[in-house]
């Protein structure tokens, strides 16, 4: 037996590397990321045990987005429970149809058709989004327009270029341009390359976003956090027992842990009648 | 009372055969004394069956099977029944986690030759189910009515196209429609539900009877009927009940804590068990960036863009799935297990695995020019394993197997 494995694991190896060799080659002439222009997507972590950032994210999207995107597949009176708003709170607040009831579905207020007309495309349904594109995917695109008065919107987007949807939120981010920089050029020892003088050499590079001062209400800082929530939410109404699936998890696995540890002490205990 | 209940019991054994069926089957049935954990996989797998048609009778009750309302209704059971999601995701887990075991539980059988004389039937029948299980997955997979349902659909239903003569209609047979719509979710609905989880139980239970005619195998390719005590059982075997029982307890328990941690924090496996794409509804006018299969049927979707000719591909992802159910024909070898195989044997059988992880990554992935020429390579090395199979296990030497286990 242990011969077999031997051979099995020489083989093995031989053609890990051989294909390793292969997707490395691949890698390197991989289609766009998913983030396209803007690169690798900034990475998001959810925290779905924080509820004020969850209630700040519902009171930006209903304040921002809700008015042409809807919820379809989420329930107002659902919303306001997990996110623990009283519901009167939430309903004075947070819904401006005075008609809609805590079991309604947020089906949203912008009739598709006429929006079709006006966009060139209805706005999608957002209640998946974070499952179809994922958090990181979001938390980059809303951060990442720009201005481009070439564009309908006076805007584009690194993440999804060409986008249909205007910078809602430029009221609050400021006027973000595409900017090129001076960056030092890094030696092949690893370290800042420099000319015979000592001075760093610098070369140009183009993509870099960057807020004009003083035309946002919020600051970078406070910008991304109003995001980071924003998009929190959008993962929490992507699946809404998230949070429970995840702590309820954690008994499930201790269980069977416990059940194997068991089981397998009964096991030993009969395996001695016919295996000494 | 239980004088009662002792008189109904043997009323009713004497007209059918409880306690005898119970022994011979199950708490008496002799299991070879010594094998390995390739061997529990089997038991997995039944195990893996029963989760499936449990959650899936549970997931019926609120699916709705109508084009407007499939998508809706699977979100629905996420959000508004109470622990639906723990029912959906068992399901998606369950298939995923089911063709896993199977793939390990094929592999065992070509480790350690469970298909030889006079193992052919229980092989074939194995070989049966897995090709209704793959039928049973692809019908599954369309019923959310997401994006990558809806164009997987296209792609396998096309591939009835390709077929000379009948293809057209056979295609438009098969959907019920001139396009995929409500006609073609429906009747999916009706094969995955009821029609092929009846075969399916069927060859299970085909699977399990000619199994225990033949008896079970083991790692060392030991006849262990040669050698028998003075009642007629196998010396080298331990009763089903409780040694085997206990066994796969374990390997129950183990299994379990995987399929936990995978449907409680993983759930969508990284976009190999759900596809993300498969979060949108199916919309016949966009197609998605690129379309893959799960990654169970990875290997052969892999074969089929390997062949630039769609009857080709056709021909040999079929012959792929095929090859299988003459394996008790083409080993000419002497002995069961690869133990005391010759190193041809072994080499082929590693090249083979290899071969079929890279063909399932292939499949995952976009194509390239050199990932092209990588599925011809894989797709080769795949046939080449059967196809070979009868000079290399004939020619080669192989070491003595032992009397006894």
């Amino acid at each position: 037996m242990n011969k077999t494995l031997i051979n099995s694991r020489n083989f093995l190896s031989i053609f890990c590397i051989l294909a390793s060799a292969l997707l490395l080659n691949n890698s390197m002439a991989a289609e766009g990321g998913p983030c396209k222009d803007y690169g690798e997507c900034d990475n998001f972590k959810y925290s779905l045990n924080d509820i004020e950032s969850l209630q700040r994210g519902a009171s930006t999207y209903i304040n921002y987005c809700y008015g042409c995107h809807s919820l379809q597949y989420s329930r107002w009176g659902r919303v306001a429970t997990d996110l623990q708003i009283p519901e009167d709170i939430f309903f004075e607040n947070l819904v401006f149809d005075k008609t809609i009831k805590p079991g309604d579905l947020m089906t949203g207020s912008m009739p598709a058709e006429e929006s079709a007309k006006w966009f060139g495309v209805a706005p999608p349904d957002l209640t998946l989004v974070s499952r179809y594109k994922g958090d990181d995917w979001i938390y980059s695109y809303l951060r990442a327009y720009y201005e481009d008065a070439s564009k309908q919107y006076g805007v584009n987007n690194l993440v999804y270029p060409g986008t249909a949807m205007p910078n809602v939120l430029m009221a609050l981010q400021g006027n973000q341009r595409l900017i090129c920089k001076d960056i030092p050029v890094i030696a092949q020892n690893g370290g800042e390359k420099r000319d015979e003088l000592g001075n760093p050499v610098t070369k140009e590079k183009c993509g870099f976003l960057e807020v004009e001062e003083g035309t946002g209400q919020l600051n970078k800082e406070e910008f991304d956090s109003l995001i980071y929530d924003l998009t929190n939410f959008l993962v929490y109404v992507g699946e809404p027992s998230k949070a429970t699936r995840e702590r309820i998890g954690w008994y499930v696995v201790f269980y069977f842990l416990i059940f194997t540890a068991l089981s397998s002490l009964l096991y030993r205990e009969y395996h001695k009648d016919y295996n000494h | 009372m239980s004088e009662m209940a002792g008189k109904l019991f043997s009323w009713v054994n004497s007209r059918l055969p409880i306690v005898n069926t119970f022994e011979r089957h199950l708490s008496k049935h002799p299991v070879p004394s010594k094998v390995n954990f390739w061997y529990l996989f089997g038991a997995l797998a039944a195990v893996t069956l029963i989760i499936q048609i449990v959650s899936g009778i549970w997931l019926i009750m609120p699916y709705s099977n109508t084009e407007e309302q499939a998508f809706s209704s699977i979100e629905y059971i996420m959000r508004d029944v109470d622990y639906g999601w723990v029912i959906r995701y068992i399901h998606t887990t369950g298939a995923s986690l089911f063709f896993a075991v199977v793939y390990l539980h094929m592999f065992r059988g070509l480790l350690y030759g469970s298909y030889q004389k006079p193992k052919e039937l229980v092989w074939i029948f194995g070989c049966t189910i897995y090709l209704a299980m793959m039928a049973e997955g692809f019908l599954g997979y369309v019923l959310p009515y997401g994006q990558m349902s809806y164009w997987g659909a296209q792609v396998i239903i096309s591939l009835f196209g390709a077929i000379p003569y009948i293809g057209e209609s056979l295609e438009l047979w098969v959907r019920g429609d001139y396009y995929i719509s409500g006609i073609t979710v429906s009747r999916f609905f009706a094969l995955h539900v009821v029609a092929l989880p009846l075969v399916l139980i069927a060859l299970v239970f085909l699977h399990l009877v000619a199994l225990h005619e033949v008896g079970a195998g083991n790692p060392e390719g030991v006849d262990i009927e040669e050698y028998l005590d003075d009642d007629g059982v196998p010396l080298d075997s331990v009763p089903f009940f409780p040694y085997k029982v206990l066994n796969a307890l374990v390997a129950i328990g183990v299994f379990m804590t995987v399929f936990s941690i995978i449907m409680f924090f993983f759930p969508e496996g990284g976009g190999y068990f759900i596809e993300m794409a498969n979060f949108q509804e199916a919309n016949p006018l966009v197609t998605p960036e690129h379309i893959a299969p799960v990654w169970y049927y990875a290997p052969f979707y892999t074969m089929l863009r390997a062949i630039p000719d769609p009857l080709g591909g056709l021909i040999v992802m079929a012959a792929a799935v095929a090859i299988f159910f003459v394996v008790p024909w083409l080993d000419r070898s002497k002995v069961a297990s690869i133990r005391y195989k010759g190193i041809f044997s072994k080499i082929a059988l590693t090249m083979f695995g290899v071969s079929f992880l890279t063909l399932g990554y292939l499949g995952t992935v976009g194509v390239t020019e050199i990932r092209k020429t990588m599925s011809v390579i894989c797709t080769i090395i795949y046939f080449a394993y059967f196809l070979l199979m009868p000079i290399y296990t004939k020619y080669e030497s192989t070491k003595e197997v032992p009397k006894r286990l």
